[in-house]
This record gives structure tokens, sequence and C-alpha cells, in this order.
């Protein structure tokens, strides 16, 4: 009896083996050789490494030295963990090599490896991954908070619209002030809406800081289909976030695992989302406060949603559009030094790696800034957390104020009612 | 981690015996769980001690990681306030685990976490401590996170 159980408990279990390795086949290539052929050693990309100002870090050696068969070499250095994932090099790769997926893979094989030792880099001591881990068990039921939720808010647990707020309540340990990026986005999707907006209670990480930083592919599989499973079951139909990271995980990379994701989901970031309403005539922007002081601003681009999207993305201009647009009501949009797809990285990625080096990029970042005006636009809530915290250890930098795209227009955003443009009309 | 965990646990149709982790900071907690063992204070077998420098050593990120190894509760314990022997570890320690304690409460994990004092005479103390903690943890039952 106990024989004809365990038999098929290995069947079992080598079922669930080939499933993990059918969605693994997809993100994950083992011969790294084959995609990096076409590398003709231009060098460009050790050129705008943003890290190898800092610290010594060649990309195009690295490809070079694995090509020429010293992969283990390079596996077992473990410089490949420094690399901050910020796809400069991508931008004006001759060749379309696209070196931040190499690196995501190589850090798979290095993670195999028993030797490496991970901890040593990931920032907070590795709680955040550790969090995004914990998710995907099934006796773990995550109760969020909905203390946040501003009170003339309609919201429900079914429903088209899903506002995905991502990992911000789970910030709130070390960082205080992160759910003022989640309130000041649903006030904004709520006057919008006339349905109530979906916030789910049992939300999930999208996985995004699994899947580039610490490369455990195993849990990011299990994460997005917990997540589209969670996303059946309260019928919804698209998706907006204001997180950069969950737009292009949702976009681009669930897509790589399930090809019918899109079909199902329409992602929207809150950028896009607001542009759409604005050329619809549904939003007009107002100043609250009626001084004719000319406010400077600037605009951060989180590597999210500059770099690592597709080449025809339209959200740089989108945003761009927008912020022309407030030069009639007071606000001058300035561009810093380094802007759109050429911008600097925060420094951080994934937590990886938050240390001096990457201090130097972020104070960099805030002196080009300083330069400019004195608010500072962005609309990854992590560039916006790594800038806050830098800015807290510098008087100099004072006098910017850092804020996030939606905290930014909530108090500039008039809506019009549908009976009035028919009147105007 | 995965070491520690007892083989009872394994035993079917048993009652269910808990694994509890106990950070004892050196210079006061665990020379109370030494005394309550010199001076032969019953307490239940469920806990694996961990001797720390001081409480302020143990990270968030410590606990969660138990919990995704298997354990069913933890519990940090330190010098009472003002008694540290690196002065403002414990003090430390108190803020961080009471913002802590919010976030565990989004995984519905906050009871199985307790942040105590005791002292090094306080060899009683301590013993009470892990039988009502044990408790608690028999009351709400395996975690089974692996």
């Amino acid at each position: 009896m106990n024989f004809i159980v365990e038999i098929e408990r290995s069947k079992k279990a080598k079922l669930e083996a080939d499933e993990f390795n059918s969605y693994l086949r997809k993100i994950y290539e083992p011969d790294l050789t084959s995609l990096l052929k076409k590398c003709y050693q231009c060098a460009r990309c050790s050129g705008v490494c943003q890290i190898s100002k800092v610290q010594k870090f060649t990309p195009s050696r690295i490809i070079q030295m694995i090509l020429e068969g010293f992969e283990d070499e390079i596996i077992d250095s473990q410089v490949l963990w420094d690399c901050l994932m910020c796809n400069s090099c991508l931008q004006h790769c001759p060749k379309d090599i696209n070196f931040a997926d190499i690196v995501r893979i190589a850090r798979y094989k290095m993670r195999l490896k028993d030797i490496q030792n991970l901890d040593r880099s990931i920032a907070h001591k590795g709680i955040y991954p550790l969090m995004s881990e914990l998710m995907i068990q099934k006796n773990i039921k995550i109760e969020r908070p909905l203390d946040w939720i501003p009170k003339d808010c309609k919201i429900s647990e079914q429903g088209n619209i899903l506002y995905y707020v991502g990992c911000l309540p789970f910030f709130n340990y070390e960082f205080q002030d992160s759910n003022s990026i989640a309130e000041s986005t649903l006030k904004i999707i709520c006057q919008l809406e006339k349905d109530p907006v979906v916030i789910l209670k049992d939300e999930i990480c999208c996985g995004h800081d699994l899947y580039w930083g610490q490369a455990k592919f195993e849990v990011f599989i299990e994460l997005a289909k917990k997540n589209i499973s969670i996303f059946e079951k309260a019928g919804i139909t698209s998706i907006i976030t204001a997180c950069a990271e969950c737009y292009r995980t949702f976009k681009i990379d669930y897509l790589n695992l399930f090809e019918d994701f899109n079909k199902k989901f329409e992602v929207k970031h809150i950028i896009e989302y607001i542009f759409d309403k604005w050329k619809q005539g549904k939003v007009q922007f107002k100043n609250p406060n009626e001084s004719n002081d000319v406010i400077p601003f600037t605009y951060h681009d989180p590597c999210r949603l500059s770099r690592f999207l597709p080449k025809d993305n339209k959200i740089i201009e989108e945003v761009r559009e927008i912020f022309k647009h407030l030069k009639t009501i007071g606000y001058d949009f300035k561009e810093m030094e380094h802007n759109k797809e050429n911008s600097y990285c925060c420094g951080v990625n994934s937590w990886m790696n938050c240390n001096e080096k990457s201090k130097a990029l972020r104070y960099k970042r805030l002196l080009e800034a300083k330069a400019v005006g004195t608010k500072m636009i962005t609309s990854c809530p992590k560039c916006r957390m790594h800038l806050k915290c830098l800015k807290k250890d510098y008087e100099d930098f004072s006098s910017i104020e850092i804020l996030d795209f939606s905290e930014f227009l909530v108090d500039l955003i008039k809506i019009i009612e549908p009976n009035q443009t028919v009147e105007e009309k | 981690m995965s070491v520690l965990i007892s083989k009872e646990k394994k035993v079917k149709n048993k009652e269910f015996h808990p694994n509890i982790l106990c950070f004892c900071c050196n210079w006061c907690s665990y020379a109370g769980a030494d005394l309550a063992g010199v001076s032969r204070f019953q307490y239940p077998s469920t806990i694996r001690i961990v001797r720390v420098m001081c409480s302020g050593r143990v990270d968030p990120s410590f606990i969660l990681e138990a919990f995704k190894d298997g354990i069913d509760g933890v519990i940090v314990t330190g010098c009472h306030i003002g008694d540290c022997h690196y002065l403002k570890g414990n003090e430390f320690a108190r803020d961080r685990f009471e913002r802590f304690q919010k976030t565990l409460k989004l995984f519905n994990l906050d009871k199985r976490f307790r942040l105590e004092w005791v002292s090094a005479s306080e060899g009683k103390r301590f013993a009470e401590i892990i039988t009502e903690f044990t408790n608690q943890i028999k009351e709400l039952g395996p975690l089974r996170l692996i």
C-alpha cells in the first residue's frame, strides 16, 4: 500500500517539476554565449555604464571573457552582483545586446553555486525580498490595512478597474510617508471614475525585485500565477498602477510567461491614464494658490519607464507634454542635464547594493536637480525613497522637494463634469 | 536553520509540538535562561536558543527568515530598558520591533512574535514567559510553511 502511495507522489512531483520547467524555459537561457555572439567589442557599454563611474566594472570585458570561455571565472568572481541594471548599455548598443537580461540569467546561475554570498549585497539585510518570498505561501494570508483610503472614495472588492497599490504598505516599516503616494493616486482615480475602484485586500507583490535583483525565478513564477488567479477572481479587466516597476513587470515580463496576459488585462501607468483623460477633455489643470510666483521644477526619469520599455513607448513624451502645459498655471518645467533615456540612475535597483558608491550616483543626480529647480518629480516610488534618503543626510539639498508624480498632480487637477463640457460646446 | 527543527514534528498522531526560536542577549537573558536551568524551573522543551551579544543585534529579517524555514514562533529577549550592557541597544530593538509589528500584522504573524525583557536574576520569569508563549503558539496551531 505504502509503495503505491509513494509512486503516486513521485509522479505528482514530476508533473509539477515539468510544469515549472516549462515556465522557467521561457525566462531562462542556460547558454550565455549564444546571446552574446553578435558583440563586436565597440565597448560603448563600458563607456556609458553608470556604475563604472564610481567603481571598476566593464561590461564589454565581461562579454568578451564569456565569449572566450571564461564563463565560470566570471560567475565565481561574483562581479555581476554589482551591476545596477539601469540598461544604459542597451540604449547605446549598436547590436541590441541586452546586457541586463544576461546579468539576470547569470545571477540565477550564480545563486545556484554554494560559494556565492548573496546577503552581502542585498540592502536592508534582505528583508523586502523575504517578504515577497513569504507571499507565495499558502498558509499566509495577507491582510492589508485600508486606513489610508480617503473618506470620499468608493472602493469595492469586485469590479473592472483595479488600482494596484504594490508594496507601499510594506515599506511603511522603514519609510514612513510611502502611503501618501497611494492616497493621492487613489484620489485622482476616484474623481475620474464613476464605478468604485477595486482595492484588493490580499494583493501580493508583482515579483519585480526577485526577477531582476535576486534572480529567484521559482518564486517569481509562483507570484505571477497567484497574481493572475487573484485578478481573475475579482473580475478585473484593467489595471492602473503608480509604480514604474510594477508597470514594466506586468507589461513585458509577465507576457513572457503568459502570452495572453495583455489580452486579459489592460495595464496602464498613472501617467498614461491622466494623459488619456486630459486629451479626452475630462481633466484640466488649475493652480490652487493664486500667486504669480513661477515655480521651477524638474522630472527624473525612472529607468523602468524610459530605458526598460520598448523604443516605441510614449510615456517619456506624454509626461513632458503634461508638464509643458503646466506653464500656463505657474509651473515652469526644466530639463536636467541628463534626461530622457540618458538620465542618471538613482543608484539602487531591486534592493541590491546600497552603499557609498550608489550614494555617489544619487548625490550627482541631486546636484543636477538642484541646478534647475526646487521641485523634483519622479514616477517610481523607489527612486523617490532613495533620493529622499540621501536628501536627509546633506543640508545643501534642503531646498529641493522630492515628490511622486501623483503627489504633485493631486492638488493641480480639476475634473470637468460631463454636463459641463456639453454646455461649453 | 532547518537543522534546528525537531524530529518530533514529523511523528504522526502526536500532540503538536511547536518549534520556537528564542534570541537571548548575552548579558541578561542568556544568564536568566541559565539560571532557570540551574534552579530547575520547569519549562517546555519547545525553544531553541540563539545567543546574540545584544537584542539590538537582532534584525527583523532574521524573524521572517525563521518563519520561512519552518519555525512556529519567535521570541526576542533582552535586558530591561536602562540596563543594556551597550547603553542603548535594547532601546533600538524596542523601536525597531514596534515598527515591525505592523509589518507582521500584514502577514497575520503578529501573534507569533514577542519581545520581552528578562534580567539575569529572573530565571523564574524566563520559564514563565516560555510556558505562556508555548501555550499561545499551541492554540494558534502549526504554521506549516515548509
